[in-house]
């Protein structure tokens, strides 16, 4: 493995890391308000934040490509007043990895907080601890195993994205070629020696991931 | 009548429709991106008055001959620079007797319509004002080879490279620029024609760019050698020459 | 338990146009709760667990108006509700809710108010020794048996030093000699901590042993209030006699009012009872097990104004006592201690005469 496609492999590594970390908090918050709380508007949200694990993956990228170019309402907003471009950049990669994963965590995550005894959350408050603390101390401990067991599968799932990333990162050599978008272009070229290395890589970490996600949940289960 | 009798019936009768129709020829062409609209056009003419159909799969040359390398069905390969067409070659995969290079083309730089980046030469292009260039992945897509050995005669290349946002071919080049995601793109004059959203900033001299060549061929495998020579002689011959003159392309001979 | 009313601080808690539509019923309550102990008395499903959780703040209802002495915690006619994390009122449900992921200790500690002055009447080490959970604190919650969860989860709702304490079922998920164990314990909460205590329970025993005040809540409605002994010598209607244990409950028919003293028909019996305060015709009459005594003779003059020729139908031992079912024309039930069951030798067939004093059949207005 060169210099180069180990760059990419790091690359890939820590940009669906940071959009897993990213996604996060609003995953979490999301979850939380579609496991715990019903308001008008709840079921369309639900669908919506499905959209990204049903529709082709180029779908979404050209919806993102049409949002956050120079000449849509959020990149021309970007690029006007912060000077700052996604299209094109590591920005966007981050951007693909993060919607394309994010429903994946929102599932895990929302199933984990419907597990927790409701009444845990109860007694907390009458002992006199705030939302925000019940939330903390009580919520996310007890679904602990369920979001971790989401957040790595985002994570698998960032590894592994291309149709959106390819859509509005464009394949930067250097700049935002993840692990997908290297195989691509590498057989495109005819250097499959180089392919093969990166696909091997590619399969060993999805590999580690899903393993890690479904020990967990065994453990979840076993634990009950 | 019985449905089952009815149904014997339309499928006799679907495959009387299907012989006929296969005296007729299908012929799968395999052409760069930037032959698109021109192609098109000179088929038209053509399937009226032979009766045969004409398949067209368009995309950057190089992912076309990765495509007839691994068996793709193609009977014409009709590429946008040699090195493309020598590799099929070397692989025994064309017909090189049938082997002509049929039209040139010439680069431009554009940038999208409303832009007011004043570009007059290569080194423009190494400017600040320039943060991203569209070309046609340089490592493998003709149009980006091309645009990559212009920049590097100009001695540009190296401070032009870490801007180069790679296309998969280079109508997508072209796409990108009009989105206005990128200042500048690098494509053919040909491509230029059919947009409304790019203009053209500057037009590369034929004694600063590389030599460009597009070659034709039969591709060895193909099931329809007899009717994919006669549109290939089609495409050589004058009617189809002033259709590509139209689009802006250049004559070789 | 029921103890000598104590002397300290005076409670409160109003309950008032309270309307909470539930599954099958609404709930609705209109009741000033002023004793140390008061237990929600009444059948399951009867909508108690819903209004404790209406008093802790876990449940809005459309109406309600609920004050915990001189605050008013809910008001839905302002559209003021205090939230529960600020209401200080400590709530042991049935399930105990401990947190399955933190330590014993952890649990206690959760609701301590850190920094601050401690009201020393709840400190840390007072309230351990006091439930005797001290050897418990270093364990993990799945550690624990029934008994010693409960008096950890009775410790953790302490230790956040609240005003009011809502228990529900506190012994309905425990054997007798467990029950036993507790109550002492339960007691020592209301002596100790001089806080207020409502405490739902369907079990009689359980209002009997534990309550001073009772509340009598059926299908969303307050049937009655009052001290514990009055609601069960003397239930308010048909449906409260039923839930309090009258056994003996029939239909019978006034024929005559002499002096104070009423003669009632049930089934082709006379009784005499004493008049109650809403003269009737047509009444129910509850004779409860304990007012019956059983003779084997009928001759030796007593006080006793109803001896009624009665066959034994069955025994049904329970704990120190049995009761024994009668029929005197009607089904009667006795409750007599075992040994006696055993001197007279009593089996089912045997002829016997049970005897019931005129106070002791309490008449309820039927219409």
């Amino acid at each position: 493995m060169s210099s180069e496609e180990w760059q990419i492999v790091w690359f890939t590594a820590w940009v669906s890391a940071l959009s897993t970390v990213v996604i996060l908090p609003f995953g979490l918050a999301l979850a939380w308000a579609l496991a715990r709380r019903d308001w008008p508007g709840k079921s369309i949200v639900e669908t919506f934040v499905s959209l990204p694990l049903v529709m082709p993956p180029v779908a979404t990228g050209l919806i993102l490509l049409q949002m956050f170019g120079r000449r849509g309402p959020i990149g021309g907003f970007l690029h006007d007043k912060l000077d700052l471009d996604i299209i094109f950049t590591w920005r966007a990669v981050l951007l693909a990895l993060g919607v394309m994963s994010f429903p994946l965590l929102v599932r895990s995550a929302r199933v984990a907080f419907e597990e927790v005894n409701p009444r845990l959350e109860q007694i907390a408050r009458t002992l006199g601890a705030s939302q925000w603390r019940v939330f903390f101390t009580i919520t996310v401990p007890l679904a602990a195993r369920g979001i971790i067991a989401g957040m790595i599968l985002a994570f698998a799932r960032a590894l592994g994205e291309f149709g959106a990333t390819i859509m509005i990162a464009g394949n930067i050599p250097g700049k935002t070629s993840t692990l997908s978008l290297a195989i691509f272009s590498e057989v495109q070229l005819g250097q499959d020696d180089r392919a093969f290395r990166l696909l091997g890589v590619s399969v060993a970490l999805a590999f580690a991931a899903v393993w890690g996600s479904e020990w967990l949940l065994r453990r979840n289960r076993e634990s009950k | 009548m019985k449905p089952l009798n009815s149904l014997c019936i339309a499928v006799a009768l679907g495959l009387c429709v299907a012989v006929a129709k296969s005296s007729a020829a299908e012929i799968t062409v395999f052409a760069a991106a930037s032959l698109t609209d021109s192609l098109k056009a000179t088929t038209a003419a053509y399937e009226q008055t032979t009766g045969d159909k004409i398949i067209f799969s368009f995309g950057a040359s190089s992912t076309l001959a990765r495509q007839i390398e691994a068996g793709a069905p193609a009977d014409i390969f009709f590429s946008a620079d040699e090195a493309r067409m020598e590799d099929l070659d070397k692989k025994g995969l064309i017909d090189a007797g049938t082997r002509k290079s049929r039209l040139g083309n010439t680069l431009v730089v554009v940038v999208p319509a409303d832009s007011a980046l004043p570009i007059k030469s290569a080194r423009d292009l190494a400017s600040d004002a320039v943060k991203k260039l569209a070309l046609a992945d340089p490592k493998a897509v003709p149009a980006g080879i091309y645009a990559k050995a212009w920049l590097t005669k100009q001695n540009v290349w190296s401070v032009v490279e870490p801007k180069v946002v790679p296309t998969e071919n280079v109508r997508a080049a072209l796409a990108a620029v009009e989105s206005g995601n990128v200042e500048a793109g690098v494509v053919y004059k040909t491509d230029v024609g059919i947009s409304q959203k790019v203009k053209i900033a500057y037009e590369v001299p034929a004694a600063d760019a590389p030599q460009i060549s597009y070659p034709l061929a039969l591709v060895k495998e193909s099931k329809q050698p007899e009717a994919a020579k006669k549109f290939l002689r089609y495409l050589a011959a004058e009617e189809a020459g002033q259709v590509f003159q139209r689009f802006g392309f250049i004559l070789l001979e | 338990m029921a103890a000598a009313p104590q002397p300290g601080k005076q409670v409160s808690l109003l309950l008032k146009n309270i309307a909470l539509p539930l599954a099958s019923f609404t709930l609705e309550a209109d009741v000033e709760i002023r004793n140390r102990v008061t237990a929600i008395f009444g059948p399951s499903g009867a909508g108690k667990t819903s209004l404790l959780d209406l008093v802790a703040g876990l449940r809005r209802a459309p109406s309600a108006f609920i004050q915990l002495n001189d605050r008013v915690l809910t008001d839905t006619a302002r559209g003021f509700c205090v939230p529960t994390h600020h209401r200080g009122i400590g709530y042991v449900p049935q399930d105990l809710a401990l947190f399955p992921h933190l330590s014993v200790r952890q649990n206690l500690l959760y609701g301590c108010k850190s920094g601050g002055a401690i009201d020393p009447l709840f400190a840390f080490d007072r309230v351990t020794d006091i439930l005797e959970i001290q050897p418990l604190i270093a364990r993990g919650v799945r550690e624990l048996s029934g008994g010693e969860k409960q008096r950890v989860a009775l410790a953790r709702a302490l230790l956040a030093s609240p005003r009011l304490l809502l228990l529900d079922e506190p012994l309905a998920s425990l054997d007798a000699p467990l029950k036993a164990k507790i109550i002492p314990y339960l007691a020592r909460i209301r002596d100790e901590f001089q806080i207020p205590m409502l405490c739902v329970t369907h079990d009689r025993v359980e209002a009997l042993t534990l309550a001073d005040e009772i509340v009598v809540l059926v299908n969303g409605k307050v049937l009655q209030t009052g001290a514990v002994l009055d609601v069960f010598n003397r239930p308010a209607n048909a449906d409260v006699a039923k839930l309090v244990g009258m056994e003996t409950l029939h239909p019978g028919t006034v024929t005559s009012v002499t002096e104070g003293l009423v003669a009632v028909r049930v089934a082709n019996q006379t009784l005499t009872a004493v008049a109650p305060a809403q003269a009737t015709r047509e009444v129910f009459v509850c004779i409860r097990g304990e007012d019956v005594t059983l003779q084997r003779d009928s001759e030796s003059p007593s006080s006793v104004r109803n001896r009624l020729a009665a066959r034994v139908v069955a025994l049904r031992p329970e704990g120190a006592l049995v009761r024994v079912e009668l029929d005197a024309g009607f089904r009667l039930v006795a409750a007599i201690t075992r040994p006696a069951c055993e001197d007279l030798n009593l089996q089912p067939g045997l002829a016997v005469t049970a005897c019931i004093k005129a106070p002791a059949i309490h008449l309820i207005a039927r219409e």
